[in-house]
């Protein structure tokens, strides 16, 4: 869910082609996002987490699975090593 | 010096989606002031509103959704204005393009979501951290962000300006462009008015100012009452306009018709009262507006008065009005607009100059629609109730009166057939 909910956004929001996301190398910085869109990715999960992810200026020297699994290894640190179930749906 | 035209128009407004729909329903007296939405009755059970015709968000692509609904207004207009002006995005002159806007109160919206937003996590017994909002907040809501949404939409790469100036805000904002193009500074503009705060955490405001209409008893639709002897104050409305100024010689350059000549501009201010209006420096402004134009008084068919609907105020402008006009104000026809679309803030003066400049060139007046008692102290031609058609109309003014005692005249003209 957690990757989807990203996706989501970028797709949506930011008008990123699917199909980058089937390459298992893709890197962040491939997907020429700025300052301002990547703290706006973030906050799609950080709004369904409810807390700040550290530090988005790390992502861009990442691939984008990793990004994810730092994303997700956050979410665990806040929830005692569990990865709660996360919603589609914007947490308005 | 410039001469300055008008070269399109649009708006997103309480009596219609766009120019000729809004014009249209003010000839026909339609009153657009309806009940609050239910999380603003839910408080303020009397309260009365004049909302958009339309979701903005509902006539823009998807990536606009996001920004604040002034800003959507503020785009919804300008596109309506620059396509009617025939303006494409990225003009070659672009340095030579400005954008001026009036608005208000920015981000309304955006802000009202973001206390909303922070009350409820703090209620949510920890399951929600109010500090957690979205980081795009910020730029939703600053005061510049319709202009930003503009300049960026249509590669115009001149002054992007935004006057904040209450009531007048809008009308400001055609002043400051009129001067820049006719003084040689730009050879074009695109101005707009947007007001969008129609919210819960506004609405208590105005509530506190005790200067919101009281439903009117037979039709709650009409009442915004100017000029009136049963007035009760005014109604908040939402929505944008715009119109697009170009110097005489850039819109020949490209064989643009256009649609009037702004030719005067005058502005003032109180420094008296907060709110209270003061009738010798309207007086001023109106004189400065029709001294800039080099007109006489008699020169004015219509007048589009400021006209809120508050005793003070309606009492003061006619005062002012036949200040300027003297004895040409048996002739003068005037009418507040409000009545139908409520005062809309920062975007009712551009509203109110776009429809008067309608009223110029269809030879059709808009009437006070609201006006059954008039008020003695109010004795001028209202145009109460319905329209006036196959009047020739040489040249309007459009008067704009912000709390703060700022003061807005503007002045337009007929263009020879």
């Amino acid at each position: 869910m957690l990757e989807q909910i990203i996706k989501n956004y970028l797709v949506n929001t930011k008008g990123k082609d699917p199909a980058l996301f089937e390459d298992p190398t893709l890197q962040v910085s491939a997907l020429d996002l700025d300052s301002l869109d990547m703290v706006e990715m973030l906050f799609e999960i950080e709004d369904r987490c409810g807390f700040q992810l550290p530090d988005p200026t790390r992502y861009p020297q990442m691939t984008f699975r990793d990004m994810l699994a730092d994303i997700e290894a956050a979410i665990r640190e806040h929830n005692n090593g569990e990865l709660p179930e996360l919603s589609l749906e914007e947490n308005k | 010096m410039a001469k300055v035209l008008i070269t399109g128009m649009g708006t997103i407004s309480p009596l219609g989606a766009d120019l000729p729909t809004s014009f249209a329903q003010a000839l026909a007296g339609h009153c657009a002031i309806g009940a609050a939405t239910p999380d603003i009755a839910k408080w303020l059970p009397n309260v009365l509103l004049a909302q958009a015709a339309a979701d903005p968000a509902s006539k823009l692509d998807g990536k606009h959704a996001s920004l604040d609904r002034a800003s959507q207004f503020a785009l919804v207009a300008a596109n309506e204005a620059l396509a009617e002006a025939n303006i494409l995005a990225a003009p070659a002159d672009s340095r030579r393009f400005g954008i001026y806007v009036g608005i208000g109160l920015g981000g309304a919206h955006t802000l009202d979501g973001l206390y909303s937003r922070f009350q409820s996590a703090v209620q949510s017994e920890g399951k929600r951290n109010p500090v957690v909002v979205h980081p795009l907040t910020v730029p939703r809501m600053m005061s510049n962000a319709p202009a930003a949404a503009i300049s960026m939409g249509y590669g115009l790469h001149g002054p992007s300006h935004t006057y904040s100036v209450a009531c007048a805000s809008s009308a400001v904002a055609i002043g400051e462009a009129f001067r820049a193009i006719r003084d040689g500074y730009l050879d074009a503009a695109v101005v707009v008015g947007c007001e969008a705060m129609l919210t819960p955490g506004a609405m208590m405001a105005w509530n506190a100012l005790r200067v919101m209409a009281k439903p009117h008893a037979a039709d709650p639709s009409r009442s915004c009452r100017p000029f009136s002897q049963d007035r009760s104050g005014f109604v908040l409305g939402e929505g944008g306009a715009a119109i697009v100024l170009e110097s005489e010689a850039r819109a020949a350059a490209r064989g643009q018709s256009a649609l009037a000549e702004l030719c005067g501009y005058g502005c003032s201010s109180d420094a008296a009262h907060l709110t209270a209006p003061s009738s010798a420096e309207q007086i001023n402004a109106m004189q400065q507006a029709l001294d800039d134009a080099g007109l006489r008084a008699e020169d004015i068919q219509y007048l589009n008065a400021h006209g809120t609907a508050t005793d003070a105020g309606d009492v003061t402008e006619t005062k002012s009005i036949r200040g300027v006009f003297g004895a040409a104000a048996g002739q003068l026809a005037v009418s507040s607009t409000k009545s139908m679309h409520g005062h809309l803030i920062g975007a009712s003066g551009i509203l109110e100059f776009a429809l008067s400049v309608m009223a110029m060139n269809s030879g059709s007046l808009p009437p006070t629609a609201t006006l059954e008692q008039a008020d003695p102290r109010c004795d001028l031609d209202f145009i109460p109730l319905t329209a006036r058609h196959d009047c020739d109309v040489r040249a309007i003014m459009s008067n704009s009166f912000a709390f703060g005692g700022s003061n807005v005249s503007l002045v337009a003209r007929r263009l020879p057939a």
